[in-house]
């Protein structure tokens, strides 16, 4: 498993577009995308890089989680909206004819805004995706639950009542307990678009512990308002403005030391 | 100081702040000339008064170091500054810490050059003048270079320091052989040293600052690096 302690990577101001295959979860090429008219992404081109957290910062309207939304083919959805480029997932391209919708999005789960758990029970909300894949052998589900539930720091708050309705948990509870149910189907990739903006400075901290656990087994991109939790959790950030890549690199040397004057302005709060 | 571009952001309260706190370490520099200016008049002169006024304003410099310090914590507590903010709150922590530090041996030399008795030993602290001056003059100029954060005059101040040294050396010499001909006035010759050592220090001292500016604008650290290692790092 590659780590950020290892070898080619440990370094300050490493250089992202020189990952290999092995080291790539993404790659995206030349990937532009328009709604109608209306172009929301241009030329965009970036590795993401195996069990690292990558996020994307940009004031609103900047295309960062029209990008995010690219990544499981979410935008597939919406009327009109049209895309050209590759995004490649280990190597394969995601909108080949080949590809099953369906499994992309199991490998590569997503979680939202806004807690949205299903008005079940803790312990059917975990363990639903696992019976979409007609998965009903009650030990399996079992493990599964303690499993995902610990993964998503939250079995010790609610292990003594997994029967009880989801919507009994805080914010923050509902919010991990999502985070569970996306890690449960074990995908290689989670997305997560604003995790924490509906939540308290707290909670805020509980997730964001947790997606440092999480790079451990899975790859995590996440969108993100907040800059300083960008730089807190992020391995790499990307910086977009009005639909393109403005600057992609390591946290460290982004926070620090920008290349663009655009991206200074950003994260010193300037105006430009 | 608008090439520092710090009256472009958002919060207008956060411009405020870092225009405060640039102007108080200008503030605090520009003490610390003073300072090392009449410790060196000291030298010539024997002035006690002028000593005494010395003494008493190092306090003023000691204070100055401690709320630019607690300044800058409180904008990296409340801001959170990021990049080029960042690396200015950091530089100018950095910066008050040297500068307190030249302050304390501008004190030191007045003292010192106060306590020699009277023209006995005025011959040996003439000794000091030209390096004296040259440390005033590389002072100088590096708070200017800090002021304009101008990464040109200060690669060029950073390598004045060599001359400084070198005029030390020449000090000590000199002083040894006021040592050989004379060993009753070892003791008083060797304070003569410490101060000589001491404006030696400033012109490390000064040279620390020229980092500072060069952090500040290229986000380089160049601490520790030979003259060839830098130019190829700013390149």
């Amino acid at each position: 498993m590659l780590s950020i302690d290892t070898g080619l990577l440990s370094t300050h101001n490493r250089d992202l577009s020189a990952l290999t295959p092995e080291q790539t979860a993404f790659e995206i090429r030349e990937l532009s995308l328009s709604y109608g008219d209306k172009p929301a992404l241009n030329r965009i081109s970036m590795k993401i890089p195996k069990h690292q957290v990558t996020a994307f910062i940009g004031p609103s309207g900047c295309g960062k989680s029209t990008l995010l939304r690219c990544l499981n083919r979410m935008n597939d959805l919406i009327d009109g909206c049209q895309i050209e480029g590759q995004i490649l997932l280990d190597g394969d391209d995601i909108h080949d004819k080949r590809i099953d919708v369906a499994a992309l999005r199991r490998n590569v789960g997503m979680v939202f805004q806004r807690p949205n758990p299903f008005p079940k029970s803790i312990y059917e909300n975990v363990v639903y995706g696992l019976r979409l894949q007609g998965i009903n052998d009650r030990r399996r589900l079992d493990e599964a639950v303690e499993k995902a539930l610990k993964a998503a720091a939250l079995w010790d708050e609610v292990k003594e009542r997994l029967g009880d309705n989801a919507y009994s948990l805080s914010g923050g509870q509902q919010q991990r307990l999502v985070i569970a149910r996306a890690i449960a189907i074990e995908p290689q990739v989670l997305l997560l678009d604003e995790p924490t903006s509906a939540l308290d400075p707290i909670s805020t901290l509980t997730i964001e512990e947790l997606i440092t656990e999480l790079k451990q087994s899975f790859t995590v991109v996440i969108v993100t308002h907040n800059m300083q939790q960008a730089a807190r959790v992020s391995d790499n950030t990307a910086f977009m403005y009005l639909g393109e890549m403005i600057e992609y690199s390591d946290t460290n040397t982004l926070f620090t030391t920008p290349a663009k004057k655009q991206t200074e302005d950003y994260i010193t709060g300037r105006y430009g | 100081m608008d090439n520092l571009n710090l009256s472009k952001h958002i919060s207008g309260r956060f411009n405020a702040e870092l225009e405060d706190v640039r102007n108080r370490v200008m503030a605090m520099g520009g003490l610390v000339e003073e300072q090392l200016t009449n410790a060196l008049e000291v030298l010539q002169s024997g002035d006690e008064q002028l000593a005494n006024k010395v003494i008493a304003h190092d306090r003023k410099v000691n204070t100055m170091e401690v709320t630019i310090d607690e300044e800058c914590t409180r904008i990296i507590a409340k801001r959170q500054p990021a990049a080029s903010d960042l690396r200015l709150v950091l530089a100018i922590s950095k910066a008050v810490t040297d500068l307190e530090r030249i302050g304390d041996s501008a004190e030191r030399i007045a003292r010192m050059a106060a306590e020699q008795d009277g023209k006995r030993h005025r011959g040996m602290l003439m000794a000091m003048d030209a390096m004296g001056r040259q440390t005033q003059r590389m002072l100088h100029d590096v708070l200017d270079a800090f002021a304009r954060m101008d990464v040109e005059a200060a690669m060029r101040i950073h390598k004045e320091d060599s001359k400084i040294d070198d005029a030390y050396e020449g000090v000590v010499r000199q002083l040894m052989t006021f040592m050989m001909e004379d060993p009753r006035s070892i003791p008083s010759i060797l304070d003569v040293l410490w101060a000589a050592r001491s404006l030696e220090r400033i012109g490390d001292r000064c040279q620390n600052i020229c980092e500072y500016v060069i952090y500040y604008v290229k986000g380089k650290d160049i601490r520790h690096l030979d003259m060839n290692q830098v130019e190829d790092l700013l390149k």
